[in-house]
């Protein structure tokens, strides 16, 4: 049973991940809150709490979330807020909002342009600035860092990475917002390419995105009102480690594993939408989470085949919601990561009524 | 043809250290690399705090290395600007000897066949130290540290750190239109259907949330009315270009309530600019005329193509008919 002040996901959407975007990140935002409002016949003026996810190094803009607010509509007078991390945590802010009780409708986006700029110049201004960043590492070199330690701890091996490759892009080719969906997905010829960045292939690495996502959550009665099933949000937490990835296990995420027993646990849970944006990130996940084989890991073809940053971890909640609200599901988590190298990890859990 | 601008950010930053940090740097200046204990672990590079409890450390330092064994690495292949080597290098993972914990740093071993997980490498010191983690320009492979020989400790307080960033936005559809009436000298706003506003180079409506297209686009005046404006006394920093006392001012476009706000006003003393002067536009000349101020990142900006705005010689407008506004 649920009680009145439960909070469901009813609405969600997400533009097409590509490598570029002509239109501006604002008008991205209006064309995906039009659209998760319009499933539901929602308004702005409906909306009690907005919160935006986005980051300005990306964007390469001081308060690029001011005209990107823009996108919500300015009067009648709105309420909102914003954080400098991934929509994920936007909805995370706007849920704790509404557990006051006097917000019904609250709706959390993401958005992120990474077309204008160098994922690898960018990066660097994300990383401790004393013992890391002068020396300029970029994502995918720490990546292969990891995923070797993972390769000579016995617990992956370059095969089973190709194999998530293969998989992610056989998934995305059956979803047109997928960036990736035409690529090669034979794993002996994976196998045969040569590294990017030992041991890391292309095939393990995401693409460079531009995307937006908005999700629409709202609390039991109205829940119930506008939706026949409702995907109530069972469990959110999330739980963040030490900065410096060299200080860390990287074979592990006892963050992940924290913040998922939090939330609720994983137990029952069919399909995961996990944020690994490279192969041997879904290896460390499914091992922290303990998911079992019958778990459907990333049908949507997962931030491997498409990686708008500030908007991957809220689409992952979007698609892990979209099982329950339309595909019949009835347990299904989300995962979005944010910092290097799995630092800071938030899970959510969604249910169907049986 | 769509039109690329481009646009750089840097960030001239000088940090302090703290305690702990400055204790580190300030060592690695004479060649010794120095971790902090935490119970019987050592942490290198040396945290306040222990990184699995968040438990504040005392500062009990502990000589480490200079040698030790890698844990983990990648080659790159084709460093970029942004790469510590400008030749190919690995990334690696390095416990040093007397440490519990990794360092990362590069790994300058010549060739890929060259690195492997176990191999024991050492730093090769910087000539001359400034007390940065770059100190160490790299590990080498072998027991023998390469370098000057060391000098005295300096005492590292502050360490500089300039990131740069560069941008290259393609103009949306609506920006390119717009860019395009700009360099004609015409001013082009779009309407909403719903609240009647006017909004430059934009593609919405900021009050509605409404998408605007080119049906809804209308050439505005180049003329009007100072609403507002401050005077700033300029004090140095990076990128400030002005040196004397300036103004920014409002100005409001005949006919609507258009605001062009951070205007410079042309061909008078800051001390006349009055709040109610009428004020038109002076164009730069058709040749000059530049798109590199619009982005896809923000608002309508004029910049570029008006260089400012000069007094008409018409009566004023009564000032009072423009207080109680914000711009």
């Amino acid at each position: 049973m649920r009680n009145d002040s439960d909070i469901a996901v009813i609405s969600t959407a997400y533009l097409p991940s590509v490598r570029r975007n002509d239109i501006t990140e604002t008008e991205m935002l209006i064309a995906v809150i039009d659209e998760a409002l319009g499933k539901v016949g929602l308004k702005r003026s409906d909306i009690g709490f907005s919160c935006q996810g986005s980051c300005d190094y990306v964007s390469g803009g001081t308060f690029s979330f001011v005209p990107n607010l823009d996108a919500m509509g300015a009067w009648p007078p709105i309420h909102e807020s914003h954080v400098e991390m991934d929509g994920a945590w936007a909805l995370y802010e706007a849920w704790v909002r509404m557990q006051h009780g006097d917000v019904e409708i609250a709706v959390a986006v993401g958005s992120g342009k990474s077309s204008t700029g160098d994922p690898a110049e960018i990066y660097i201004n994300e990383l401790d600035p004393y013992y890391l960043a002068p020396l300029g590492p970029d994502p995918v070199s720490l990546a292969a860092l990891q995923a070797r330690q993972l390769i000579e701890s016995g617990k992956t091996t370059e095969r089973e990475l190709a194999e998530i490759a293969s998989r992610s892009r056989r998934d995305a080719a059956n979803n047109p917002k997928q960036q990736l969906r035409s690529l090669e997905t034979d794993v002996e010829k994976l196998l045969a390419e040569p590294y990017h960045r030992t041991p890391l292939r292309k095939s393990d690495l995401p693409p460079i995105s531009d995307g937006a996502s908005c999700v629409v959550m709202a609390t039991a009665k109205k829940a119930r009102e506008l939706v026949a099933r409702p995907a109530w949000i069972a469990g959110i937490d999330h739980r963040s480690e030490v900065h410096n990835p060299a200080l860390r296990d990287l074979t592990d995420s006892a963050s992940t594993r924290l913040a998922a027993e939090r939330a609720g646990g994983v137990a029952g849970v069919e399909v995961a939408e996990l944020m690994a944006p490279f192969t041997s990130q879904e290896v460390v996940l499914r091992q922290a989470l303990g998911l079992g084989d019958d778990v459907v890991v990333n049908p949507s073809g997962g931030a491997l085949t498409g990686n708008p940053l500030m908007s991957t971890g809220l689409v992952r909640i979007a698609e892990a919601a979209e099982q329950i609200l339309s595909g019949g599901r009835n347990r299904t988590l989300a995962h979005a990561t944010s910092g290097p190298l799995l630092q800071q990890n938030l899970v959510c859990i969604l249910e169907g009524d049986n | 043809m769509s039109t690329q601008t481009s646009s750089t950010i840097q960030f001239p930053y000088k940090r302090t250290l703290g305690p702990v940090i400055s204790r580190f740097f300030s060592e690695l200046t004479a060649q010794r690399i120095v971790g902090i204990r935490s119970g019987d672990r050592v942490i290198v590079p040396p945290m306040e705090y222990d990184p699995e409890t968040g438990n504040q450390l005392a500062e009990d330092f502990v000589e480490v290395g200079p040698a030790g064994t890698v844990v983990s690495w990648t080659w790159v292949a084709e460093p970029g600007k942004h790469h510590p080597l400008d030749r190919p290098f690995a990334y690696a993972l390095i416990k040093l000897d007397g440490a519990d914990t990794n360092l990362l740093h590069a790994l300058d071993a010549g060739s890929e066949d060259a690195v492997s997980t176990g191999m024991r490498v050492v730093p090769r010191w910087r000539d001359e130290p400034v007390g940065r983690i770059d100190d160490i320009v790299a590990f080498v492979p072998g027991e023998t540290p390469e370098g000057p020989a060391a000098g005295e400790a300096q005492d590292v307080q502050t360490m500089d750190y300039f990131s740069t960033i560069t941008y290259t936005d393609v103009l949306s559809p609506t920006l390119e239109r717009y860019a395009a009436s700009m360099r004609a000298g015409v001013i082009k706003g779009q309407r909403c259907p719903q609240c009647n506003r006017v909004f430059l180079g934009r593609g919405y409506c900021s009050v509605d949330a409404i998408i605007l297209g080119e049906e809804h686009e209308e050439a505005l005046p180049d003329f009007g009315v100072v609403s507002n404006y401050t005077i700033v006394t300029p004090t140095p920093y990076p990128g400030q270009k002005e040196t004397e006392p300036f103004a920014r001012a409002s100005v409001v476009l005949d006919g609507d309530e258009m605001v062009i706000a951070q205007q410079q006003i042309i061909g008078i003393p800051v001390s006349e600019i009055r709040v109610g002067m009428r004020v038109k536009a002076q164009w730069f000349p058709a040749a000059e005329r530049d798109a590199a101020e619009i982005t896809s990142k923000g608002w309508g900006t004029v910049a570029g193509f008006i260089e400012g705005w000069v007094h008409t010689g018409e009566p004023d407008e009564p000032a009072e008919q423009y207080m109680n506004r914000v711009f």
